[in-house]
């Protein structure tokens, strides 16, 4: 669900991890934990790899020393704020096969963004990238869908204008739920821009506010293991 | 109707330009590349995420040595 997603939909990350969201249940943990053995994985740092700290929304951390792997490092998580539960996520993926056969599946574009959504610096412009590709992609011949999801995450303001300029009827009923649209609308690109640049930080702030709590739990974590490794 | 090259470099109007499958492939060479000259595959420390911890230890590089060091430094 990260670097390698985010190049396939027209970003471009250089993610040396490898992230994967999953369904935590008993039963696929299992299967996880055979392939994660297979990989000669181990985990690093805290949580401990149990249900409850994944079902909390927290991530745990593996790194890998099989031969053809060595030191490769996977991030697992199960929830994601903002983001629908994984039964949502996996009806909506993109599976794709490479040429020699892997298929992989991937989480769909506008999950892939609302995942995006976080309080780091280097998420948003790929969150930018993402949409941008995408409506270069499919503008040709859009879905109402398409110029939906457009009109709800773009963050360029000369496409943003555009397509308001378009789709006037459409982006009219969008505003209440994404009101930087009525600036898109009414061709203010300054007050675009200004108002793209609040829904960040708002969003930036939600998403350090959602970790709070998780944080601390980490933080008691990491003191706990450190106390037991010195015989405390 | 705007075109990608009135605000983004040539380079990601290429980029765009082609399917995700050819956008997943070319990453696969870079990755290629990437590995022939002994890049790690631990992740850079993130301050800003959640998950970072500051005290965490890092994995060495494969071939033991330190990373990359500054041989020559510039008069500024």
């Amino acid at each position: 669900m990260g670097g390698q997603a985010c190049v396939f939909y027209g970003a471009a990350e250089f993610s040396r991890d490898t992230d994967f969201a999953i369904l935590a249940d008993a039963a696929n943990l299992v299967r996880l934990r055979t392939a994660l053995a297979d990989l000669q994985a181990d985990v690093v740092a805290v949580p401990p790899f149990e249900l409850k700290y994944l079902r909390r929304g927290h991530a745990i951390h593996f790194r890998c020393q099989h031969p053809e792997a060595p030191g490769m490092r996977v991030d697992v998580m199960s929830v994601m704020r903002g983001v629908d539960p994984f039964s949502k996520l996996w009806r909506r993926r993109t599976t794709i096969e490479l040429p020699h056969g892997t298929t992989c599946d991937l989480l769909a574009l506008p999950d892939l963004v609302q995942a995006k959504k976080t309080q780091r610096d280097k998420d948003w412009p790929m969150i930018r990238r993402l949409v941008e590709a995408h409506y270069f992609q499919h503008r040709g011949r859009p879905t109402t869908a398409q110029i939906t999801f457009w009109l709800r995450e773009l963050r360029t303001p000369a496409l943003l204008v555009e397509i308001a300029g378009r789709r006037t009827g459409l982006c009219r009923r969008l505003i209440p739920k994404r009101p930087l649209l009525a600036a898109a609308a009414a061709r203010q690109v300054d007050e675009l821009e200004r108002a793209l640049r609040e829904e960040e930080t708002a969003e930036r702030e939600r998403d350090k506010r959602h970790w709070l709590p998780l944080r601390k739990e980490l933080e008691k974590l990491r003191h706990t293991t450190a106390r037991r490794a010195q015989g405390v | 109707m705007i075109q990608p090259e009135h605000f983004v470099e040539d380079e990601w109007v290429e980029w765009y330009r082609l399917t995700p499958v050819r956008r997943w492939l070319e990453s696969e060479k870079l990755w290629q590349t990437y590995l022939a000259l002994g890049g790690s595959l631990d992740p850079e420390p993130d301050t800003q995420s959640p998950f970072f911890d500051a005290r965490a230890p890092r994995a060495r590089p494969a071939h033991g040595r330190t990373g990359v060091r500054v041989l020559r430094r510039g008069g500024v």
